[in-house]
């Protein structure tokens, strides 16, 4: 026998190591890392050293200080507490919402999808102005409740004694759209048969429910939990609104301004994102940990059982109840940006267009409209790039290191807005990209990283349904790789793309860390900074804002009936964790 | 030991006819087999015996109990399923525990049947295995073991061998035939494999279209087939056109594409001038390389065109005349001439009715 040497076992592998990359692929990762590296790394490695390098020495003393500062520590609570509570109550609602819409045949079951996705079309800051209106003293609500004598007019509660509630309940029905299509994504996933195995073994009803349908929807429950975890207890927009002190993220852009002279601020910011991370790989982890139990399943049997039609009437309005509940600051928001006066009564009691016609003659507004269309345009597209390339380098393995990739594209959905934003402020400083100067840059950058989650997985959705032999025959033809891909595989995942494209452009349009953190000049505000500026105005500007805030839900609204006419139920892939 | 029957089972799935009518009655402690190409309605058969359908026609009896419209978690009727459906968050204690544990009965007796359902499909010490931590063999007599613990009334399985490789199946024929004697539970197992159901079954039920053709034990249906159907399920089959040409006290006489044959009487009544189908097994041609002529009764002389070696047999196609009969040659020793005799007994001939109560396919 003769000898194996360890270059000839070398040799041997390299043989059969069928992949071997194009020059142009691995130009085209190693710009892709270059962009993560540039814009996700050393931000954050920026932060660090920053929080634990201090006149040339290492020092723990900005988190030890953290520790000390009682308010700190009192919004780091105050933001669990928020978040813990917001995700838990949204799961809550979710998960019998989906039940009912997955497992039942009920009246009007189309329109109430439709509806349940409403929420989505604005952020929860943008009806916070609208919403704050609403809850004043003597503002409609305890009107009505006034006019059904169910409160004392002579002394009203006063509801925005509460703005954890407030927020709460803002978070929750802004979120709840989510949660329902990660909910119905993790109950469409369980095998019935194992439901049918449990039936014929003396199971039924709530017991089954709990032994069988509910653990093994655990796995997308808690990837959707980590995920709204992570967003409410990192949102910016509504504590700010409601002015509610008690959070982090408050904290955190109220030291923007202080950012490059006061090192706690990078110390704050790079415990919220360990937090954040921590939840995301939690959530990943279960997921992973439940997947290595998956037996092989048996057909998808996805009957939808009858039920008598009052109880399937019943139900059909109790979530038509939820959705409208769910709408209801959407709504404040639509009669705030009509109403000409709204005081002491129920609703608006003159209506005006006079907000919009405002809306174009107002140097800040007009600006900041055409400034949000350029930026969320420019970050569409660069999204769409980045997000093509990546997956087509994952998906067909074109290139080393795709889980990499992969993992690296995700990271955005674990590290917050606020982080991303207070990170190029500071590591961006003083260079032709300082934000202080000239934000567009960076703000369509952040846009585009903050969506690109999104976007890559749309393309691997697509990537994976076109098919690749038809890509091989192409080669086999004579085509060139590009041409291959040009010609035959990028015309069958065009609807992808432009289903990404759309989101990433509706979503930039109402960003709102990124946008309140990164503009500082008020010619380069996008719309949502130029919401929050007008809201803080006492004469006729949050009916101003809310006028922004409607033209903002229409563009996104617009958005989503596309992406949902060319993605259909498919569109729940996107927003999973 | 409970008896299932089923009388008069219409089941529509959709805007489709699944069941046309179905009437089946299993004797208690018979491990009985449904037998049918896919799509035949088999597993809406089982699962309306299970439970999870109620038939929109019919009636199902579980003894004298009538359970047409009784959910399945009252039944009693444990299902193995054609995917073992094991519940992957749990163990296989906790799998096998499962239904133990809703019958509510003493800690004492839930873990002694534990052990004695996991020591009869011999799995002792994997109780703290989950399932994704099995073989597929393994995970298969989980499922058995989960279903057999609850002492259920009827034993329903859905092609529970059809995952495994052809080896652990036949393996596990053997083991699931002496198990059910064991236990001595009536059995209802669904399948499409005509070897399964022939190894195993007790008595069996062959299904087409939403009925049932034939019911009987494994060689009645093998050897007697009431149609053609059956017979070509069932296994390979010699089929010729042929047309009565004299009806005798001991038998019949039928002209075919080569010659005469003289055939025992069929089961439905014939006349002169009808036509039938005229079927033998392979096996069941004699082959020899003899000069003893061809005067004897079906006895001709073929030539052999082709002879593929099995290992086990031979099988050869001969042609004679205008027909070609296929035949195993077993033992073959040596080669065999051009020119062969073939012989078939009358016993083996079996006469099938040109008209079905459905239209055979091909």
């Amino acid at each position: 026998m003769p000898p194996t040497t360890f270059a000839s076992s070398l040799a041997t592998k390299r043989q059969r190591r069928q992949i071997d990359y194009s020059l142009a692929s691995l130009a085209l990762w190693a710009s892709l890392w270059a962009v993560f590296f540039a814009f996700l790394f050393y931000p954050i490695a920026f932060m660090l050293k920053g929080a634990v390098w201090h006149e040339g020495r290492f020092t723990l003393t900005f988190f030890a200080l953290l520790l000390q500062d009682p308010a700190l520590a009192d919004a780091l609570k105050g933001s669990f507490g928020l978040a813990l509570t917001t995700t838990l109550l949204t799961l809550s609602l979710a998960v019998p919402i989906a039940f009912v819409m997955v497992r039942y045949e009920l009246p009007m079951k189309s329109a109430l999808n439709l509806l349940l996705l409403v929420p989505m079309i604005s952020p929860p800051f943008v009806s916070a102005v609208a919403v704050r209106q609403l809850l004043a003293r003597y503002g409609p609500l305890n009107q009505l409740l006034m006019a059904v004598g169910l409160v004392d007019p002579l002394n009203p509660p006063s509801w925005l004694d509460f703005p954890f509630w407030g927020i709460v309940i803002l978070q929750v029905l802004h979120f709840l759209p989510i949660a329902y299509l990660n909910a119905v994504a993790a109950l469409v996933r369980v095998d019935r048969s194992l439901e049918d195995a449990a039936k014929s073994l003396g199971s039924s009803g709530w017991h089954l429910f709990r032994t069988i349908t509910l653990p093994l929807m655990m796995p997308g429950l808690f990837a959707a939990a980590s995920l709204v975890f992570i967003l409410a207890f990192t949102d910016l927009g509504t504590p700010l609104i409601f002015n509610y002190q008690r959070v982090v993220a408050l904290r955190i852009f109220h030291m923007v301004e202080t950012a490059l002279e006061n090192p706690s601020g990078y110390a704050l910011v790079l415990v919220v994102m360990a937090l954040s991370l921590l939840t995301f790989w939690a959530g990943k982890r279960w997921m992973e940990r439940w997947q290595v139990q998956t037996l092989p399943r048996g057909p998808a049997d996805s009957g939808e059982e009858k039920l008598p039609s009052s109880l399937a009437g019943a139900i059909s309005l109790a979530i038509l109840l939820v959705t409208f509940v769910a709408i209801l600051p959407q709504v404040a928001v639509v009669l705030n940006a009509f109403s000409d006066r709204w005081f002491m009564t129920v609703l608006p009691d003159r209506w005006t267009l006079r907000h919009f016609q405002n809306l174009l003659v107002h140097p800040l507004t007009l600006t900041s409209l055409r400034n949000s269309l350029l930026y969320s345009l420019a970050s569409a597209s660069l999204d769409i790039l980045l997000g093509l390339t990546i997956a087509y380098l994952v998906v067909r393995r074109k290139a080393p290191l795709p889980n990499w990739l992969d993992g690296a594209a995700m990271l955005p959905l674990a590290v917050p807005g606020i982080v991303v934003a207070f990170g190029y402020v500071g590591a961006f400083a003083n260079t032709p990209l300082d934000p202080r100067i000239n934000p567009v840059p960076l703000l369509v950058i952040a846009y585009a990283i903050r969506r690109l989650p999104y976007m890559v997985r749309a393309c691997y959705a697509g990537l994976q349904q076109a098919s690749e032999a038809l890509e091989e025959a192409a080669l086999n033809l004579g085509a060139s790789p590009l041409r291959a891909f040009v010609q035959i595989t990028l015309p069958q995942i065009v609807p992808h793309l432009v289903t990404g494209g759309i989101m990433a452009f509706a979503f930039a349009m109402l960003e709102v860390s990124d946008s309140l953190i990164l503009a500082f000049e008020q010619n380069y505000f996008p719309i949502t900074k130029a919401i929050y500026a007008l809201a803080n105005r006492l004469e006729g500007g949050a009916q101003m804002a809310s006028a922004m805030g409607v033209l903002g839900m229409l563009v996104l609204a617009l958005a989503l009936t596309l992406s949902l006419r060319l993605m259909g139920r498919r569109l729940g892939e996107v927003f999973r964790l | 030991m409970v008896a299932v029957r089923l009388q008069g089972i219409v089941k529509w799935l959709g805007k489709t006819l699944v069941l046309r009518g179905v009437d089946l009655t299993v004797e208690g402690g018979e491990f009985f087999f449904v037998l049918g190409p896919s799509g035949c309605g088999k597993t809406t058969l089982l699962r309306i015996v299970a439970g999870f359908l109620v038939p929109d026609e019919g009636q199902v009896f579980f003894g004298d109990r009538e359970v047409t419209t009784v959910p399945p978690h009252k039944r009693n009727a444990a299902m193995v399923f054609q995917h073992y459906a094991l519940f992957p968050h749990m163990t296989v204690w906790d799998n096998v525990a499962y239904g133990l544990r809703l019958r509510k009965l003493p800690r004492k007796e839930t873990e002694w049947r534990i052990r004695e359902a996991l020591k009869l499909v011999r799995l002792e010490g994997f109780e703290r295995r989950y399932p994704s931590q099995l073989s597929g063999g393994q995970q298969q007599r989980v499922a058995l073991a989960r279903a057999i613990a609850v002492h259920p009334d009827v034993l329903l399985l859905d092609e529970p061998l059809s995952n495994l490789d052809a080896k652990l199946r036949a393996e596990m024929r053997g083991e699931l035939k002496a198990l059910q004697r064991q236990l001595g539970v009536t059995a209802i197992y669904v399948t499409h494999d005509q070897k399964e159901a022939l190894a195993m079954a007790d008595r069996m039920a062959v299904m087409k279209d939403g009925m049932i053709l034939q019911v009987g034990t494994p060689t009645d249906l093998y050897r007697r087939p009431a149609s053609r159907f059956v017979a070509e399920f069932l296994g390979d089959a010699n089929i010729w056109d042929g047309r009565i040409i004299a009806v005798h006290a001991d038998g019949v006489e039928v002209e075919t594409p080569f010659g005469k044959l003289h055939c025992q009487r069929p089961d439905f009544s014939v006349q002169v001038g009808d036509a039938v189908w005229v079927m033998v097994r392979p096996e069941a041609v004699q082959v020899t390389r003899g000069d003893e002529g061809t005067s004897a009764e079906n006895t001709f002389v073929a030539r052999l065109v082709r002879a593929t070696y099995l290992g086990e047999a031979m099988e050869l196609v001969l042609r004679l005349s205008n027909a070609e009969i296929k035949a195993l040659h077993f033992r073959p020793d040596g080669g065999l001439p051009d020119e062969v005799r073939l012989k078939v007994a009358a016993d083996d001939l079996r006469l099938l009715p040109r008209h079905e109560a459905t239209a055979p396919t091909d």
